[in-house]
């Protein structure tokens, strides 16, 4: 009979929502554990906590989702609207509103790696700020005073570094702030090894810095990609010559720097000048000065010659005898003083020619050349019809000089006896 | 740079201490003071030694066998920069 009787209702149980929620939700924790997703980013907010707040869409269906700051922190890149990527965390329910979402631990973009898309994403953005821009460059000093290293103390990088500036410019000292330029922390090291290069006191202050590192892979390169790395290049006040790594690497710190070089070797030839070149240089201007003293020397000479004869065209004939000596004395004085000049001038020429041989007047005078200066007409002799007959000359040879007088003047050279080069 | 001007007095002649750019400058302005050729000759060969002298201290520069390497390290709340021997040494 019992039977017939309506069974006894279970006891009604109501559940509150909270009750409800935290059921579904321990039973969605419990089965679904933690997952990767993939999906399209969007309405992504960034609250005021740090938290990130999005949804993760594709074509059919989408999935709120929410990025804590301690973990948004890891993620090298920018999440950001459209971005496609595939999250790891957990499906859980935010029972306030009744939502399914997904607590997500880490992200990574689809079909690029995670540093190569934060790179990307940081070129873009200092590349709008104008960080890049060639308006930005600043040149550097032809001649550094001293030049500041921001590098390993241990690394190739800092051999090369020497290595060329041993050969191009020795004389330029160098001065390492030594950081790691790896791992973790390693931009804050880099970035403040520059500050205080650019902050030493004037007398050791250094007006080209270098920032350096040999090859290695994206991950090793990571600091150099960092935007404390390159807020810290775009804000020293002395100018910086970047090179990271090898050739085909390309680094922000590169793109941010006032010169990018390839390596390290290639910075430090940037930085410094050649000697080589510069050895060229000075020679050439030691020979432009003696030439030009010889010059002055020559004109001096000329001058001379001038003022003794309008001198003794001047002297009235009747004038005291007393006075022609007078006259004569100064000439010889003045002579004098101009031949000690000359010979002075001569000697030191003499000293310098002798590291510039075959370029040097000087020793074209000394193989057995000789300069001809005619003194009645004030000029030196290059042809024969330049003299006449009786024409007093000077010749000046390789050492002393001879006063000679012109006996003929022929047209052409006759072949010399015995063969002599002598002109 | 007044030194390439004709009327500028040719500057005294210590060159010990003088860097290399300031050197070169000089010696090439000399140059061309004396290459124009309206120096009076005691001038001119005043202005050619002192050439000469310069020449001598830029060669002088650009064969120096000493290197000069330093490392900054920290020394209290500074740093000081400290004589580098080379990277054998480091870390």
């Amino acid at each position: 009979m019992t039977d017939f009787l309506p069974r006894p209702l279970p006891e009604r149980r109501i559940f509150t929502i909270a009750e409800l929620l935290a059921g579904v939700r321990a039973l969605l924790e419990e089965s679904m554990g933690r997952l990767w997703v993939a999906g399209e980013v969007s309405n992504l907010r960034r609250a005021s906590s740090g938290h990130l707040y999005f949804s993760l869409k594709d074509d059919a269906a989408q999935l709120r989702a929410v990025l804590f700051r301690a973990d948004a922190r890891r993620i090298p890149f920018e999440l950001e609207d459209g971005l496609e990527v595939v999250a790891f965390g957990e499906c859980s329910l935010y029972e306030a509103r009744g939502d399914l979402q997904l607590l997500v631990r880490h992200v990574e973009p689809r079909g690029r790696g995670a540093l190569q898309l934060a790179f990307e994403q940081l070129r873009a953005r200092l590349e709008r700020e104008g960080l890049f821009d060639l308006s930005r460059k600043r040149q550097l000093p032809a001649f550094p005073r001293r030049l500041g290293i921001v590098t390993s103390a241990s690394g190739a990088a800092l051999r090369d570094v020497i290595e060329v500036s041993g050969r191009r410019f020795p004389a330029t000292p160098l001065l390492l702030a030594p950081t790691r330029v790896q791992g973790d922390g390693a931009e804050h090291e880099i970035a403040a090894a520059l500050a205080v290069l650019a902050s030493l006191p004037p007398d050791q202050a250094v007006d080209v810095i270098l920032v350096v590192r040999g090859g290695g892979s994206l991950e090793d390169l990571q600091p150099f990609n960092s935007e404390v790395v390159a807020r810290a290049i775009a804000g020293c006040p002395v100018p910086v010559v970047s090179g990271v790594g090898h050739e085909t690497d390309l680094s922000i710190a590169d793109l941010v720097a006032d010169v990018r070089a390839p390596t390290p070797s290639v910075a430090a030839a940037a930085a410094l000048p050649d000697r080589a070149v510069l050895r060229d240089r000075c020679a050439r201007d030691l020979l432009r000065l003696y030439t030009a003293a010889e010059r002055v020397i020559e004109r001096a000479a000329a001058r001379l010659g001038q003022r003794s004869e309008a001198l003794a065209r001047l002297a009235p004939r009747a004038r005291v005898a007393a006075q022609r000596v007078r006259v004569e004395a100064l000439a010889r004085a003045l002579e004098r003083t101009a031949g000690r000049h000359a010979e002075r001038a001569r000697s030191r020429l003499a000293t310098v020619a002798g590291r510039l041989d075959s370029l040097s007047p000087l020793a074209v005078l000394a193989r057995g050349y000789a300069i001809v200066w005619n003194v009645n007409a004030r000029a030196i002799v290059r042809r024969a019809d330049e003299c006449a007959p009786g024409d007093h000359l000077r010749v000046r040879l390789g050492e002393g000089e001879l006063a000679a007088t012109v006996e003929e003047t022929l047209e052409s050279a006759r072949p010399l006896a015995r063969g002599a080069e002598s002109a | 740079m007044d030194e390439g001007s004709p009327s500028a007095k040719i500057p005294p002649a210590s060159t010990d201490e003088l860097p290399f750019e300031t050197a070169l400058t000089r010696l090439e302005g000399i140059v061309q003071t004396l290459e124009k050729g309206d120096l009076e000759l005691e001038a001119a060969l005043a202005a050619f030694e002192q050439g000469v002298a310069l020449s001598r201290h830029c060669t002088a520069q650009l064969e120096v066998a000493e290197r000069r390497i330093q490392v900054l390290v920290r020394e209290g709340a500074g740093f000081a920069a400290r004589p580098f021997s080379g990277p054998e040494d480091a870390d």
